[in-house]
């Protein structure tokens, strides 16, 4: 292995070499300041080795270091989790007042679109100190109740999927925007040396819609976009070695390859090839680190049974919520989970009668399992976990073989834990059948804004130029912090 | 990141501007000195937008900034302007706190001596036409070394020595061709350049310019800003095929057609008299947009936002202006109402979007489809004319003869009469009748000729509709919104366009798409020929002149070397808006040729190397990674345009969009094609492509990020094909050795220190580190 020290001196040796060539000497000054090439870089503006994932100040003393964001994809159905609406269920197969919907749009409006409203099938109770609602559906969310915070008049804009999921991670529905979790690593950088600041898993029957530009970095640098940890082949594209290498050997390349690029630093005092040294330190530490952080058969038996992992080698949306404690613990700033088959119209394969009872189980047990498992770790008051999909559905139905709701943008539910959120309190009330918000509407571009102040951003600060524009996650419309929902 | 190089180039003018002043004390100029501050601390509230105008005071327009007695010229003291930048009071401060902007002491004193001097406006510079510097005399230098060294000069800098010529080769060959020059090639530059090296180098741009590959490498450029791609975007993604428009961009710039034509037919190609194929092809351009097709969408909302990115991205790509920014509101800062953005929609709206089908330049479609014609008739009428005695026939068969027949003849004679495929009379009349030969040939010419028809290549382009949609102004960009109607027409900030009624396309007398095109390249637009020529520079030095490559606008910074920019956009259109010979002048100029070397003075007076004391190594571009590895390892097909082709991917890539796509490996020399002809689907582009920052097609893209990460070390290290490329390199190492080997990467011998640290690895090792090498994917 190629030490610092080793690194130093071969610097030095090329320094004399060169200076005796009677030719002045470039990146050496700075190179030397430093005193080390792989050593990380600090946020410090004179830095000659540009980490661009090297932690940054906040604007303000932070609540939170790092975020989880559970993605429900497709748009989880409030009205069956947790939000509890007798006069809904009173009213069922009546057409809604004709108040609610004058003038709105909705998805699917020329074909399946249905205006009778839909009582939830489900039964609700009251649980924990704060008596909060919640669906028989969610047996084990129902006993973490008061550590939540829960806003249930989340609000957006777009009601087609892709739109709308690129709008609650970029808070735009353009594609090429960057996502909430480049803009945190861009913010922030990240305090983790050998993983990528920012991680994407996923489970459910495919990928989100939208696909890659869900984690895209947009206009800024690709060091900041979401890196997918895939659950088969290699966890990151091309991890592993070729076939045919060996580690030393691939050793052997990245210390000839640093070699080489030194000397050439020497000669040209480019510092892009200082950082492309570091670049290759790290993705050599990397093809380590990852596999190893995917092994998650080291854990014990008992962490494995509180999360519902039943074989810890299988892909699944429960280990990869033990796979997002594992990250933030090392240090990954943002992780985001994707569970994809949310979307319940109704009919053979997405309704509210089969469909969603199965998605719910898939999720229940792990996610409260995440919180519990960080908070007895110690990190659940450095992590914001976010539980949430693009939107919500109707309280309209759709009657179909089998029923289900259409998109809906106007008031949905999204829980927040940890990260300096106020646990146990539900945010926002929306009217009795659950249309829209009655108070305290939560916009998306208001709760990135909470996200970004609970990460010590301020979301008017946090900004980059394109197009002579100065973009943010939080647009141009101005958003708001939701101070009740903080501590 | 973006924002940190933008704000250090303001600081550095504004150094720049203060060490003039303790020289000389010039002159404040506002376009230079003053324009900056107001712009970035004042007009958001006090400019252009009426709706977020406050105090009803604006500072862009003089008489305004004078009638609100905001700035009093020569009388700095009684102008509000300073009296409130200056203020303890924080309501009264201006800008005010909570906008986050503040003025520096140097800010306020440059506009207090600016009002002391009679605060005088300038028109914004990018709107005044290009002109010639006065008194500058040309003939000596190139001009393009007299106003970089003149700014040099200024600044006690020296220009750097020329590039050795092996580096020179390697450079000149990687931005004409995107090709590395082969040893035999570098050495042959090398010996003539030693005897006569003007001849030489001129005769090696010659021979670059006219490579077939010239197209190729200057194509990739202006596809990332026509934003092309290979699928339909959005979650679904299906692929799409327009490579059509991509061939037609190649051949356009090996043509070298002038760049006036090359926008109009893109723009308009449709509309042109006897449009032909290439040109209705051309169109493909704006056809690079994203199709959504998502269920329960709806349709109109997703059309008219392809209209909003095809006027904004017109604005960006030709004119350099946000334009997309008054969509939902008036500019904030340049002079584009919002009023004004929908005429230019309008411009955009009046199209359909249909497929065409591309038939080969020898084929005549029409003359086919008749002759189809004929042989169906020909088909027809010979089996009504032997019906009768296929009935005969057919009555007359025994059990034992029917059950003798083939299959094909039994299936037939069970299908009833009337209902008998023409390839089910043929097996018939084969048996039953003597003279089946002549319908069995027109048979398989129907066939044929069903192929050469149908069977052809497809592209999307651009189709005026007969009569034209309506256009309103929509109120917040909010297309369920409308308020006015508004017809086509151009900013009133802008040159006024000329518009013949007779142009016969025209609706109604309204102009067309034509006449936008042509208003875009008329000699009287500021712009164009500025933004593009801008555009080229900044391919050949990593930044342009206006390092705001997509904003000319009063939000943009300044052209480094103003004359210098004019001078080439009136020299281009001068020698008619070829981009040849523009290329040619600049890869001439010595400030091209310099050693990218960086200096001990450079890096401290301008370590961002705005002055151009040094030229500037450059990581290639993602697809001229992969280009470099096929050629270092002699692979690389050198094939040009056709089909997007489908080389090895990771596993596993293809199923992380919405709908799981298929990659079918390409075959054969398809496997070895250069980059730029990788199919790339929007929503799951290829890693190999995307690691390297190649834009996915969302929008326009006029400046690659250039990243250095770590995914980019796996990729070469690691990637299946980069892999199989260090592999067939090892057959070169072991046929020519090391050091030929290591020339074939860097166009350069190893000195001994470099061939000991290579000679230490096994073969495969030595190949997989050549292509590893910083120096290997840079450009120097």
């Amino acid at each position: 292995m190629q030490s610092p020290t080793m690194l130093r001196d071969l610097t030095r040796r090329h320094f004399l070499s060169r200076c005796s060539m009677g030719v002045g000497s470039i990146a050496l000054s700075t190179l030397m300041a430093d005193g080390s090439l792989t050593r990380r870089a600090h946020a410090d503006e004179n830095h000659s080795i540009k980490n661009p994932l090297a932690p940054k100040p906040t604007h303000f003393p932070a609540k939170a270091k790092n975020v989880i964001f559970l993605f429900m994809a497709g748009g989880p159905s409030q009205l069956d989790m947790f939000e509890y609406k007798p006069q809904l269920t009173a009213l069922n197969g009546k057409p809604i007042p004709e108040s609610y919907t004058a003038g709105k749009r909705f998805a699917f409006m020329d074909s399946s679109h249905r205006s009778d409203l839909l009582g939830s099938k489900r039964s609700f109770a009251q649980y924990g100190e704060t008596g909060t609602w919640v669906s028989d559906l969610l047996p084990h969310t129902s006993k973490i109740v008061d550590q939540l915070t829960f806003v249930s008049t989340c609000k957006t804009d777009l009601f087609n999927h892709a739109p709308a999921k690129l709008f609650m991670n970029a808070g735009s529905g353009l594609f090429g925007r960057p996502s909430m979790g480049a803009w945190v690593t861009y913010g922030l950088g990240s305090e983790c040396e050998d993983l990528p600041g920012f991680v994407v898993l996923q489970s459910g029957p495919r990928g989100p819609r939208g696909g890659a530009v869900l984690w895209g970095s947009g206009i800024l640098p690709t060091s900041y976009q979401g890196v997918p940890l895939r659950n088969h082949g290699d966890p990151i594209v091309n991890l592993s070695n070729p076939d045919s290498i060996s580690t030393q050997q691939q050793r052997q390349l990245v210390d000839a390859v640093g070699e080489l690029n030194l000397k050439r630093l020497v000669e040209t005092g480019d510092d892009e090839i200082a950082t492309r040294i570091n670049a290759y330190e790290m993705a050599f530490r990397m093809q380590t680190s990852a596999p190893e952080l995917m092994d998650t058969a080291s854990e014990t038996q008992e962490t494995l049974d509180l999360y519902g992992i039943k074989d810890p080698n299988e892909s699944s949306f429960a280990r990869n919520c033990l796979l997002a404690r594992r990250l933030v613990e090392r240090g990954v700033r943002f992780v985001q989970l994707y569970d994809t088959n949310w979307d319940h119209h109704g009919g053979t394969t997405e309704n509210l009668e089969t469909h969603l009872p199965e998605k719910c189980k898939d999720i229940d047990q792990a996610s409260s399992a995440l919180v519990q498992d960080l908070a007895r770790h110690g990190l659940l008051e450095d992590t914001i976990v976010i539980w949430g999909g693009e939107f919500g559905r109707t309280p309209m139905g759709e009657v179909r073989e089998s029923t289900g709701r259409n998109h809906h943008i106007d008031a949905f539910t999204m829980w927040f834990a940890g990260g300096g959120f106020k646990p146990g309190i539900t945010h926002g009330v929306t009217d009795e059948f659950g249309f829209g918000a009655v108070e305290n509407p939560a916009h998306v571009h208001d709760i990135h804004a909470t996200i970004l102040h609970q990460l010590g951003l301020d979301h008017h600060r946090l900004t980059v130029r394109s197009q002579g524009l100065d973009f943010r996650l939080t647009g141009v419309e101005g958003a708001n912090v939701i101070q009740e929902i903080l501590s | 990141m973006i924002r940190t190089v933008y704000s250090l180039c303001f600081f550095f003018l504004a150094v720049v501007a203060t060490a003039q002043e303790a020289d000389t004390s010039p002159r404040l100029e506002f376009n230079r000195d003053v324009r900056p501050i107001l712009s970035e601390n004042c007009y958001y509230c006090h400019g252009n937008d009426p709706k977020h105008r406050m105090a009803d005071l604006r500072l862009d327009v003089r008489d305004e900034a004078i009638a609100g007695a905001a700035i009093l010229p020569g009388d700095p003291a009684s102008s509000l302007v300073i009296d409130r930048i200056h203020s303890d009071d924080t309501d009264q401060l201006m800008p005010p706190v909570e906008s986050n902007k503040s003025l520096t002491d140097a800010q306020k004193e440059t506009l207090r001596r600016w009002i002391a001097e009679g605060a005088e406006y300038q028109p914004h510079w990018a709107f005044a036409e290009p002109k010639l510097a006065d008194a500058v005399d040309l003939s000596d230098t190139h001009p393009i070394d007299y106003f970089v060294q003149s700014k040099l000069h200024e600044h006690g800098l020296r220009p750097s020595p020329p590039a050795e010529l092996h580096t020179l080769i390697r450079r000149l060959s990687l931005d004409l061709t995107g090709i590395p020059p082969t040893p035999a090639e570098v050495d042959n530059f090398v010996a003539a350049a030693q005897q006569d090296l003007e001849p030489a180098y001129d005769a090696l741009i010659e021979r670059l310019l006219s490579s077939p590959h010239y197209g190729e490498k200057w194509a990739r450029w202006w596809l990332d800003q026509a934003r092309y791609a290979d699928s339909n975007g959005y979650s679904v993604d299906a692929p799409r095929q327009i490579w059509k428009y991509r061939d037609w961009v190649i051949q356009a710039l090996n043509n070298d057609m002038p760049f006036d034509q090359f926008t109009i037919e893109q723009l308009a190609g449709d509309l042109l008299p006897h449009a032909t194929t290439d040109q209705k092809i051309a169109t493909g351009f704006h056809r690079n947009t994203q199709i959504n097709e998502e269920g329960g969408i709806d349709r109109e909302q997703f059309r008219i936002d392809s209209v909003f990115d095809r006027v904004a991205t017109t604005g960006t790509v030709w004119l350099g202006l946000t334009v997309g920014c008054a969509q939902c509101h008036d500019h904030k800062f340049d002079p584009i109402e919002q009023r004004e953005f929908y005429q230019l929609f309008a411009f955009f709206n009046n199209q359909d979007e249909p497929t065409m089908k591309v038939y080969p330049a020898d084929v005549d479609p029409a003359q086919l489809a008749d002759e189809r014609n004929q042989v169906r008739a020909n088909l027809s009428a010979f089996a009504k004319d032997h019906n009768e005695e296929l009935s005969e026939w057919e009555k007359a068969l025994t059990v034992e003869e029917r059950q003798a027949l083939s299959k094909g003849v039994r299936q037939a004679l069970e299908t009833s009469m009337d209902k008998r495929s023409p390839n089910q009379l043929l097996a018939m009349f084969e048996v039953a009748i003597d003279d089946s030969a002549t319908y069995g040939e027109w048979l398989a010419r129907d066939k044929q000729l069903d192929v050469q028809l149908n069977q052809v290549p497809t592209t999307l382009v651009m189709q005026e509709r007969a009569s034209p949609r309506e256009t309103h102004r929509f109120i917040n960009g909010d297309f369920t919104r409308p308020a006015e109607e508004v017809t086509e027409s151009t900013p009133s900030a802008l040159h006024p366009m000329e518009f013949h009624v007779s142009s016969e396309q025209s609706h109604d007398q309204r102009p067309t798409r034509l006449d936008l095109a042509k208003w875009i390249v008329s000699p009287r637009n500021p712009l164009t020929a500025r933004v593009i020529m801008n555009r080229v520079w900044q391919q050949y030095f990593g930044r342009g002149i206006v390092e705001t490559e997509n904003d000319f606008g009063s939000q943009g910074s300044l052209p480094t070397h103003p004359e210098l920019l004019d001078w080439l956009a009136l020299t281009w259109v001068d020698h008619e808006w070829s981009l040849k010979s523009m290329h040619r002048a600049i890869v001439k100029s010595n400030t091209y040729r310099q050693s990218s070397i960086n200096r001990p003075e450079i890096k401290e007076q301008d370590p961002n190397n705005y002055l151009l004391a040094r030229q500037q190594r450059l990581r290639l571009d993602a697809e001229l990674v992969r280009d470099m590895a096929l050629s270092v390892s002699g692979l690389l097909s050198p094939k040009i345009g056709g089909p997007s082709v489908f080389p090895p991917l990771p596993d596993g890539v293809m199923g992380q969009g919405q709908v799981k796509r298929a990659w079918n490996v390409s075959a054969g020399e398809d496997k070895f094609r250069r980059g730029m002809y990788t199919f790339v689907y929007r929503a799951s582009p290829p890693p190999t492509l995307s690691v390297f920052d190649a834009p996915e097609g969302f929008s326009t893209c006029t400046r690659r990020i250039r990243s250095n990460t770590p995914l980019q070390s796996l990729t070469l290290m690691n990637d299946l094909s980069f892999h199989e490329f260090a592999t067939e390199l090892t057959k070169v190492i072991e046929r020519d050795g090391l050091e030929l080997a290591f020339k074939r990467c860097t166009s350069r011998m190893p000195s001994h220190d470099e061939l000991e640290i290579l000679q230490k690895l096994d073969t495969l090792n030595a190949a997989r580190v050549l292509i590893n090498l910083d120096e290997t994917i840079t450009r120097e």
